[in-house]
């Protein structure tokens, strides 16, 4: 990227509060964002209303808290599709634990995030102290989780396709509530985890440790870096983002399910890859990533509601977002053409001096 | 002898016999599965779409990559061909029109792969959205459901009595002679080589952008047959058709013994994996277990296999490390390590 | 054979006319000719970076040059990609074989030819009959030593009747036995008419087995011309930049001025580990000991496994009297020891990060940089002190250290070592791969660090090197160390003799 764009002060204070390197992208998706808001607002006003825009944000909740901690798994040169199946297992966990066993439900919330992180630790294992690779293992762990999710369901008594219903008021207010009348408070919760992902990742020793092994991990062990513990922790933060993501979707649907978490697989990756982390590892920002998610969200919100398309043809445009954005970075970082982009730089330069 | 003993120590061996034993086993537990041929042979039969789709994915996976797009390139050309045959067109012009919507998948996957050099996992990744959504532009809320009863017939025609489908065995002596390609021509080999060491490959002057892009190729057009006989065995097309299917086959590549790194397995083993996966539903069934064990223990399987690949890989590479170097020292004064070896 | 009859008519087999080729600003060739007639073997000597693989890898259309033109057999020839180059005849074996790791030796050896497997077969096993090699085929390649791997290399070179055979530093890996039979094979090649291009930078091997020899430095060639014409002082005079002879002279006259009554700083004791055995050595306060030998003697693995990076087998390891042995990394460095890794690209560089992670890396531990968030402000002033000290040249503290050049990257490196505030630092091979004016900067940061009162432990198979810094070196021959030679004997023949093994065998036989 950097031979598309002058060079910044190294001193700039913006933009070490930005993340460093990512500033520049991410100014490029806050451009995205705003173009979305101009180009729907325009084709419908009611794309405007705050109150809208929440809904849809809170219907996709996953996508927005499990991708900023994919990130940190991605920055590792990892990667984590077994999220969603999490997501499921820690709704029934709930489910079952309130329902069969009598748990209180707040219990219950904090036994299912227990559980959604302890299987990210398992196979942040595997993956870290065994060297499997993250995308079978992973692999393996959505359909382990998603099965044991099903079996878990089995105890409950009701039909694994109805779910649990029946919640206590105040477990269900936890979605329903809004701040100041407005912003529902998983927004809030999601405000909070982002900035404790940008504090961790971007301000901590922590953070820094991660980036390093994404990049050379060998490198970061002669260090003195743990490599494995970092990359095994990563797997245990997605984990835990997944079990919130299943307490905060079963508070709000009111029903534990199995499949709760849906297939947000892929619209998750493709926010890390838009939100400028690479998929070898070694570079991201959580910041990008939040961008880029809330973009797939104002995307997957704006297109039904002002162009009438219908939700589910929605995977194309994100589809080709993604494949336009990796194979546009590809061309942008093609020696030749930076060479070329280089050479126009200039010109335009003295023409706008003359 | 020799050729025996090769037989034996392969890699698809393993998953062979572990397909065997789960055999076995279910047939101890649940006589009556062993009693009735038809039951093994359905296992066989059910699996011919889970075969071509874990070949297709591992022409990807032998060159170092992947393919996620292999699913929804399936039930785009189920659907595409099912809405022909549907409409009564040719069904001949339909298998075109659906392979070369194959090829051409695989042309853009292996562009954007090879040439572009993206992650493989990112680009199909996104190809794999824009054939879903388009997937669903052609099919929408509706089904593809009035095919034509000699289409839907075909592929369950039996062979010379047997409880065998004639299209099992299509797909078998298909994997067959594709094995017999990789493995005994000069450029079948290429594909493992460029999996194996890329840059080595170049050096002996195998082009090995080139062999990627036409294992991408090969790969859309096993997809594109496989969602036809997906499309003729299922009876019909839905929107999530499909669905899901990269990752069985990636599961059935791993069970056969082929090396997500590249350049290990072989496409055999890639079709044993694929009977396994497509038969575990139904073998649960005959041991007593509901169907909800099904997802759990294919995560358990393929867990196990990948982790304990990996350690004994991991424990060969360090011995190997180990013993090169202790064989550089001079056992001068008889010292401990030689003691220990 | 059409070869020899080549070599009478004197139309040289490789001709290689000025020769330019630059990687963005950095020109690595400034117009090479060389010329290889069959039956020739050119020894192409020069140090790391001099542009010797970069030849190699045009001559081989790996890359593409500049400007300039080949020949073959006096006919032009455009090499744009190997199979250009294979199909002339031309077969490279790379420093680092390139083998397919899961292929068995035999189709490694056959694939990539369009001749029949059974005819292959018989060819393969004739020939390796005739060479008197004896080589498992039905082995995995992942499971050859470096030296069989590259005879699998030769072979493939041979099979495909290439009239022109590059050895990229064939003996780097090899053991003493193995290079002898590898020179057997390059005679025998040779009296076939084949040409073959032998890099090296082993200056005795030029007089072993070269007919001819180019030294190349700075990506120009000093010296071209047939090795009678030659002695070893001439080589050796190529090699070094033209005003380094002088500074090398008055260093070397500097006294030590170690107190070796002092308690050492650190004190292997029949130490020993994988690649190595029985090592006792002592490093006083303020010492650079040199620890001189070739590649695989055991060096590195003696390093890496003092900093926590592999198994200890026996004995101790102390630190300052304090038992460091089998710690691991991060309490070594704690305990006050830090190595920089031989290998700076796969061991010791971040390169997608910026120059202030990179030399702050090893401080992460300890309240250095804060104790949980990042404290910019002290990485800002651990970086800007080893960008002033080393006057690193580097555009701010966020350049990419990828887009660094060898020199500075490693000094950076380096940098990070120094800035967890050993009491001891390894340095291996720090100098590999940079270009003299770095090399100089590196030899001003040694010395600056044993004024400073840092003991060193320099591993090195530069012996001139060894000659201008150290103190005090010891030799390791084949993972034991086999001779200690005081500041007064240290010189290139002593430490030479002594790293091939001779004297220990010497002193065995008397």
């Amino acid at each position: 990227m950097s031979g598309i764009f002058p060079k910044l002060d190294s001193q700039n204070g913006l933009r070490r509060l930005w993340g460093g390197p990512n500033f520049r992208w991410n100014l490029f998706l806050l451009a995205l964002l705003l173009a979305e808001c101009v180009v729907f607002g325009a084709a419908n006003a009611k794309f405007l209303s705050l109150n809208r825009v929440f809904i849809a944000a809170v219907g996709d909740l996953p996508i927005w808290f499990i991708s900023i901690f994919v990130t940190f798994v991605m920055i590792t040169g990892g990667i984590d599709i077994q999220s969603c199946a999490i997501v499921g297992f820690t709704s029934i966990v709930i489910g079952v634990g309130w329902q069969a066993f009598g748990m209180n439900i707040w219990t219950a919330a904090a036994l299912g995030v227990v559980v959604a992180t302890l299987c990210g630790a398992l196979s942040g294992f595997f993956v870290a102290y065994c060297g499997v690779q993250a995308m079978v293992v992973t692999l393996g762990g959505s359909f382990l989780y998603g099965g044991l999710a099903l079996l878990v369901s089995t105890l409950s008594g009701t039909a694994a396709y109805n779910g649990i219903s029946g919640f206590p008021d105040g477990f269900k207010a936890l979605a329903k509530t809004t701040l100041f009348g407005v912003v529902p408070l998983p927004i809030v919760i999601f405000l909070l985890l982002l900035l404790c992902a940008y504090l961790l990742l971007h301000r901590s020793k922590y953070g820094r440790k991660v980036f390093l092994v994404g990049v050379n991990p060998q490198a970061a062990e002669y260090s003195g870096v743990n490599a494995r513990a970092v990359v095994m922790s990563t797997y245990v933060l997605s984990g835990l983002a997944a079990g919130i993501t299943g307490v905060v979707m079963t508070s709000q649907l009111g029903i534990a399910k199995s499949d709760l978490g849906g297939n947000f697989t892929m619209m998750i990756i493709t926010a890390c890859v838009l939100g400028g982390t690479l998929s070898t590892g070694g570079k991201g920002s959580v910041i990008g990533t939040a961008l880029a998610a809330v973009a797939i969200t104002l995307l997957r919100f704006g297109m039904p509601l002002c162009f009438g398309i219908n939700k589910q043809y929605l995977d194309i445009p994100i589809g080709v977002l993604l494949v336009v954005v990796v194979v546009g970075r590809a061309v942008a970082g093609n020696p030749a053409v930076a060479a070329w982009l280089g050479r126009l730089r200039p010109k335009k330069k003295s023409k706008a001096g003359a | 002898m020799n050729a025996v003993k090769k037989v034996l120590k392969a890699r698809e061996m393993t998953a062979l016999l572990f397909l065997a034993a789960l055999f076995v086993v279910v047939g101890i537990i649940n006589p009556a599965f062993l009693a009735d041929s038809k039951n093994v042979a359905n296992c066989f039969n059910d699996s011919v779409v889970y075969i071509l789709i874990a070949v297709a994915m591992a022409f990807a996976i032998f060159i170092g990559e992947i393919d996620v797009s292999v699913g929804s390139n399936l039930g785009l050309v189920a659907a595409v061909v099912g809405t022909m045959l549907q409409d009564g067109k040719n069904w001949f012009l339909a298998f075109f029109i659906g392979i070369l919507m194959g090829t051409v998948v695989g042309l853009i996957n292996g562009w954007g792969v090879a040439v572009m050099k993206i992650p493989s996992l990112i680009f199909t990744l996104g190809t794999n959205g824009i054939l879903r959504g388009l997937m669903y532009l052609q099919v929408g809320t509706k089904q593809v459901t009035d095919l034509p009863i000699g289409f839907k017939g075909a592929s369950s025609y039996a062979l010379f009595g047997l409880p065998l489908t004639v299209c099992f065995f299509c797909v078998l002596l298909a994997a067959a002679a594709i094995h017999g390609v990789l493995t005994r021509t000069k450029r079948g080999r290429y594909f493992i080589a460029v999996g194996d060491n890329a840059g080595g490959a170049e050096l002996v002057g195998i082009p090995a952008i080139r062999t990627k892009v036409l294992a991408y190729v090969i790969c859309g057009v096993l997809c594109a047959v496989a969602g036809i006989l997906f499309a003729s065995r299922a009876g019909q097309v839905t929107s999530q058709s499909g669905n899901g299917y990269e990752m069985k086959a990636v599961a059935a590549c791993v069970l056969g013994g082929i090396s997500l790194s590249g350049g290990v397995g072989s496409v055999v083993g890639a079709g044993i994996g694929a009977v396994i996966m497509a038969s575990i539903s139904a073998l649960l069934v005959f041991m007593g277990f509901s169907s909800n064990f099904d997802s759990a223990i294919t995560g358990v399987i393929l867990i196990t296999i990948v982790v304990v690949d990996a350690l004994v890989q991991r424990r060969a590479a360090v011995r190997n490390r180990h013993a090169r170097l202790a064989a550089r020292t001079t056992a001068r004064t008889g010292g401990k390590e030689a003691a220990e070896q | 054979m059409e070869a020899n009859q080549n070599a009478g008519s004197g139309v040289p087999l490789l001709s290689v006319r000025g020769i330019y080729k630059s990687f963005g600003l950095n020109a690595v060739l400034k117009g090479i000719d060389l010329d290889v007639m069959p039956g020739e073997v050119l020894a192409l000597i020069g140090g790391n970076g001099a542009g010797k693989s970069t030849l190699m890898k045009i001559i081989m259309g790996i890359y593409s040059h500049d400007s300039g033109r080949l020949a073959m057999n006096g006919e032009a020839v455009a090499l744009n990609r190997p199979s250009d180059a294979l199909a002339r005849g031309i077969y490279m074996v790379p420093q680092e074989p390139l083998l397919f790791p899961n292929m068995n030796v035999e189709e490694n050896i056959t694939i990539g030819f369009d001749r029949g497997k059974a005819e292959l077969h018989k060819e393969l096993a004739d020939t390796m009959a005739d060479i008197g090699w004896n080589l498992d085929l039905g082995r995995k390649a992942s499971s050859l030593s470096i030296a069989e791997q590259q005879l699998v290399e030769i072979l493939r070179g041979i099979l495909r009747h290439a009239r022109l055979l590059i050895l990229d530093e064939p003996t780097s890996a090899l053991t003493f036995d193995e290079v002898k039979s590898l020179f057997k094979v390059v005679r025998d090649l040779r009296e076939k008419g084949i040409g073959i291009i032998y890099i090296t930078h082993r200056l005795a091997e030029v007089f072993d087995i070269a007919t001819h020899v180019a030294i190349m430095r700075d990506g120009a060639i000093t010296i071209q011309g047939p090795v009678a014409g030659f002695t070893r002082e001439d080589l050796v005079k190529g090699l070094l930049p033209p005003d380094a002879e002088g500074g090398v002279q008055a260093r070397a006259a500097v006294e030590s001025s170690v107190d070796y009554g002092a308690d050492p700083v650190l004190e292997l004791e029949s130490f020993s580990g994988y690649g190595f055995s029985d090592v006792s050595l002592k490093v006083w306060p303020g010492e650079i000991l040199g620890v001189a030998g070739v590649v695989g003697a055991g060096r590195t693995e003696m390093a890496t496994t003092i900093f926590g990076m592999d198994k200890v087998l026996g004995g101790r390891v102390l630190l300052n009297g304090k038992d460091i042995t089998g710690k691991r990394t991060r309490q070594v460095i704690a305990a006050g020891l830090n190595y920089v890794p031989e290998d700076r690209h796969l061991n010791g560089l971040f390169k997608i990060c910026d120059v202030a992670a990179n030399t702050t890396s090893a401080s992460l531990f300890g309240g250095a940089l804060g104790k949980v968030l990042l404290n910019r402000r002290a990485e800002y002033d651990i970086t800007e002190k080893y960008v002033k000290n080393f006057r690193t040249k580097v555009t701010g503290h966020d350049q990419l250290t990828g887009s660094l050049s060898g020199g500075n990257q490693q000094k950076i490196v380096i940098g990070r070592s120094l800035a967890t505030n050993p009491g001891i630092v390894i340095l291996d091979e720090p100098t590999r791969g940079i270009d003299a004016a770095a090399r100089g900067d590196v030899y001003n940061i040694i010395h600056q660090l044993r004024e400073q009162g840092l003991s060193i432990l320099l591993i090195s198979s530069d012996m001139e090197e060894l000659v201008e810094l150290a103190d005090r070196v010891v030799t390791m021959y084949q993972g034991r160390i086999n001779a200690e030679f005081q500041k007064a004997d240290i010189n290139q023949d002593n430490l030479t003799s002594a790293a091939f093994g001779i004297v220990e065998q010497e002193a065995k036989g008397a």
